[in-house]
């Protein structure tokens, strides 16, 4: 076996051509399957999913837009010693966010005052609601639940991609994708002791209660409400309400009266506590948003305002995920925490500034360029790979707002086993793990570990052909042992 | 619960019913075509899709039309598994097209969607179990396998529809949601029977053993028939069995006075409007005097069904459709006080 060749790291394999030692059980147990087990294991796979209508929903196609979900079966190890640094990382990240966030919304805006992140930069920032100026979360804990995109470079560095505060997608796929292995593997599990992820429905009911009003005693009730069977993330806003015990509702199930929110039930109306929305914010509340949205509910805001119920995640959280602020997350850990980042950003340059623009339209065709206010892969012109055309178009976008663009460094996303086809070939991934924010914030082990399974691709988004893959953290030592006595 | 929840655990149990209960005629009448002639044939297929398209919600001109090309094709062909052929397109239309309106596979894809926005209430068996039998039926080559080995693919589909109903008494949570679901097969079993007596009873009168055994198979109490009664049948008897036995779980009287135990329990203790409706209805059912009764059989059973039909409307109206406001400062709640 030869080295990797230079520019990418891989995950499995070490320098000298090594199966890394985190990686070597599991490495040789797929090294014992003949080809027609693992068409086997595939096939098993897709009817199982096929059966339990694990599906996402592709938009713009005709027909079957229902499909089942893409996971590979070689699963991302994450060893005990990496998992602490990264879930030191994330929780310094989704705190000095969740502070950030606050100080602009309900607090002195002390970080513009003190000149650390540009005033302007915040207020002509799209995820800036003015709406949701002063309106109090209880705990602070406005990014509720956060996905936070990690990469490794060429050196095997983490780096985080972007932050995703708003409303992000995919757990449900960690906990089905692990579910499956356990069924599809059970011996590659073994000897391994694999860090349960099963517990998130608790962990997000407990913090979801956490940020009740006050007011409404100690059994508050929390909903999820979705946008209803059409959307793409119907499954996972089904399969949230079911881990949590909590009602399904969508925008006309809910009313709004004398600013407080209750849903229609068989038995007249019942008050609401707490409401984890998977609606964007531009939906939510057609008297202070988008007009003409049904699937939202009138007097949201005001009631939300009102302290009667909370809203989870906050509204404006955009402000936060901005890819321009997301340059400036580092001096939010440095001012509020007084601490040095954990995972560094990927390089990144801010258009607007003269100098760095002017660098980047000269070096257009070695860089990312980004839409600041998306998310999902769209608009994103990856340098090496465009054409002269969208190149020339990239920069008269550019020239024309640049408030609107940030430009990045191309990251050479790590390398790792996946199947392709008639035999296991490296593909690049990439790492969303979640993070919950309640009485304390709390990093789910693992996350959803993204593929790009075309061969060279570097586009991991389920939309664009990506998989995924289940993302195993093994346990301590100590934790090893017991589970070998046990 | 949730008002829409309730409203779709409704029509999923509605659903389920009819597509179990038209693969159960569509059975029978297939079973008593066999050794009949091609004209015999044709009428029998008649008189079913008549019974079924009052059945249908919204009757579709598709129904209508079906019928009508059914009737001047003779001579009749039969096909490899001896039936008429224009009998067997017919039944597989019945049953394996997803587009005509009250098919066992347009009923299965709409049980199936009710479901799909109930995944939250549900136990997932019950929606992996919709889910693969819906696929099934949806399959390219399900239409075929209807057309070669029509008994064992209602069979199949029978099998189906009664494992769902098991896995729904054996693993969900016999609350508020189960009791709509409940309801709702109750209440569409009820009119399924009042149409199956009202377009078989004139059949009946003749008294001929084949004709009775039919109408019996058509709702599988054939067995439980004979065993509650052993002389030999009389139309009027095959009737009253039908309508007003207090055990057999498909008679009439039954899915009402099982209604009736479901709506009391939901409106914990009120007398909301459905709950009158069907105390009323099945009090005037259970002590009237069937042989009076018996005398214009269509009028009543007519008046029954359209009496279950208000029923429907009235659980509608009071449950999904709840339009009493509340004042929700009352239910506001003090700290540490749990409601």
């Amino acid at each position: 076996m030869s080295g990797p060749p230079p520019g990418f790291f891989d995950e499995a394999v070490d320098e000298h051509g090594q199966t890394r030692d985190h990686y070597r059980p599991v490495q040789e147990w797929f090294d014992r399957l003949t080809l027609e087990q693992v068409k086997g294991l595939e096939e098993q796979r897709n009817e199982s999913f096929r059966r339990q209508g694990i599906t996402f929903t592709v938009y713009g196609g005709d027909e079957g837009t229902e499909r089942t979900w893409p996971m590979d079966l070689f699963p991302r190890i994450i060893d005990a010693e990496e998992w602490s640094m990264l879930e030191r990382g994330l929780i310094q990240r989704v705190t000095a966010l969740n502070r950030f966030l606050d100080d602009i919304y309900a607090g002195e805006q002390a970080i513009l005052h003190d000149g650390i992140v540009p005033r302007r930069l915040i207020t002509s920032c799209t995820g800036f609601e003015r709406e949701a100026m002063n309106v109090a979360v209880p705990l602070g804990a406005r990014c509720l639940v956060a996905g936070i995109d990690l990469v490794r470079d060429a050196d095997g560095a983490y780096r985080v991609l972007e932050d995703n505060l708003r409303n992000p997608s995919g757990i449900s796929y960690v906990i089905e994708n692990r579910a499956a292995m356990t069924k599809l593997l059970p011996a590659a599990f073994s000897d391994l002791a694999v860090r349960s992820v099963d517990h998130y429905g608790r962990s997000l009911l407990r913090a979801l209660r956490s940020i009740a009003p006050p007011a409404c005693g100690d059994d508050p009730t929390v909903v999820v409400l979705t946008p209803g069977i059409f959307n793409s993330a119907y499954f996972e806003h089904a399969f949230l309400a079911r881990s949590m015990g909590a009602e399904l509702v969508e925008g006309r199930d809910l009313v709004v009266d004398d600013h407080m929110v209750a849903m229609r039930t068989t038995r007249g109306l019942e008050r609401v506590d707490v409401i984890y929305r998977r609606i964007d914010d531009d939906f939510l509340d057609p008297v202070v948003f988008n007009p003409s949205s049904t699937l939202g509910v009138p007097g949201l805001m005001a009631a939300a305002r009102a302290g009667t119920v909370s809203v989870a995640n906050s509204v404006g959280n955009g402000v936060g995920d901005d890819k321009a602020v997301y340059a400036y997350v580092p001096d939010m850990i440095r001012y509020y925490l007084g601490e040095e980042t954990i995972i560094p950003n990927a390089d990144t340059y801010l258009l607007w500034e003269e100098d760095q623009r002017a660098e980047v339209l000269k070096r257009l065709d070695q860089l990312v360029v980004k839409p600041v206010a998306e998310s999902g892969g769209y608009g994103i012109v990856i340098g090496p790979r465009a054409t002269d055309a969208e190149l020339a178009e990239a920069r008269d976008k550019i020239i024309a707002d640049p408030r609107n663009w940030i430009a990045q460094e191309v990251v050479n996303l790590s390398r790792l086993p996946a199947w392709s086809g008639d035999g296991f070939a490296p593909r690049h991934i990439d790492l969303r793990p979640f993070v919950l924010s309640g009485e304390q914030v709390e990093v789910i082990p693992g996350g959803l570990t993204r593929v790009a399974l075309r061969e060279g691709s570097l586009i991991v988004n389920s939309s664009q052909g990506g998989g995924s893959k289940d993302t195993w953290v093994l346990g301590n030592s100590d934790q090893l042992d017991q589970a070998a006595a046990s | 619960m949730l008002a829409r929840h309730a409203e779709d655990m409704f029509w999923a149990g509605r659903y389920l019913e009819r597509a179990e209960d038209t693969a159960r005629m569509v059975r029978a009448t297939l079973l008593s075509t066999v050794a009949e002639s091609p004209a015999q044939a044709i009428d029998r297929m008649q008189n079913l899709i008549r019974t079924l398209r009052l059945e249908v919600p919204t009757p579709t001109e598709d129904v209508e039309t079906m019928a009508e090309q059914l009737a001047p094709s003779p001579p009749m062909l039969r096909s490899e598994s001896g039936l008429g052929i224009d009998v067997q397109v017919a039944a597989t239309r019945l049953v394996a097209s997803p587009a005509l309106a009250g098919s066992v596979a347009f009923c299965i894809g709409r049980t199936r969607e009710n479901f799909r926005s109930l995944r939250d209430q549900i136990p997932s068996e019950l929606w992996e179990q919709i889910n693969e039998f819906h696929l099934r039926l949806r399959q390219d080559d399900f239409p075929a396998a209807m057309e070669h080995d029509p008994f064992q693919t209602l069979d199949f589909i029978r099998v189906s529809c009664q494992s769902l109903t098991g896995v729904i008494s054996s693993s969900m949570a016999q609350g508020e949601g189960y009791r709509f679901l409940v309801l709702g097969q109750m209440l569409e079993r009820a009119l399924m029977t009042c149409r199956l007596v009202s377009v078989r009873y004139p059949e009946l009168d003749g008294s001929s053993y084949d004709e009775m055994a039919l109408t019996l198979r058509s709702v599988s109490a054939l067995e439980a028939y004979q065993r509650a009664s052993q002389s030999s049948p009389l139309g009027c008897d095959v009737a009253r069995f039908l309508m007003v036995d207090g055990s057999f779980p498909r008679s009439v009287l039954y899915c009402l006075r099982s209604s009736e135990n479901h709506v009391e329990a939901l409106a914990a203790n009120g007398r909301p409007p459905p709950l009158r409706r069907l105390a009323q209805l099945r009090s005037e059912l259970e002590y009237a005097d069937f042989d009076t009764m018996v005398g214009d059989l269509p009028r009543h059973l007519s008046a029954l069904e359209s009496g279950v039909r208000d029923v429907a409307n009235l659980v509608g109206n009071h449950f999904f459709r709840n339009a009493e406001s509340f004042d929700l400062h009352s239910q506001a709640i003090m700290p540490g006080v749990s409601s």
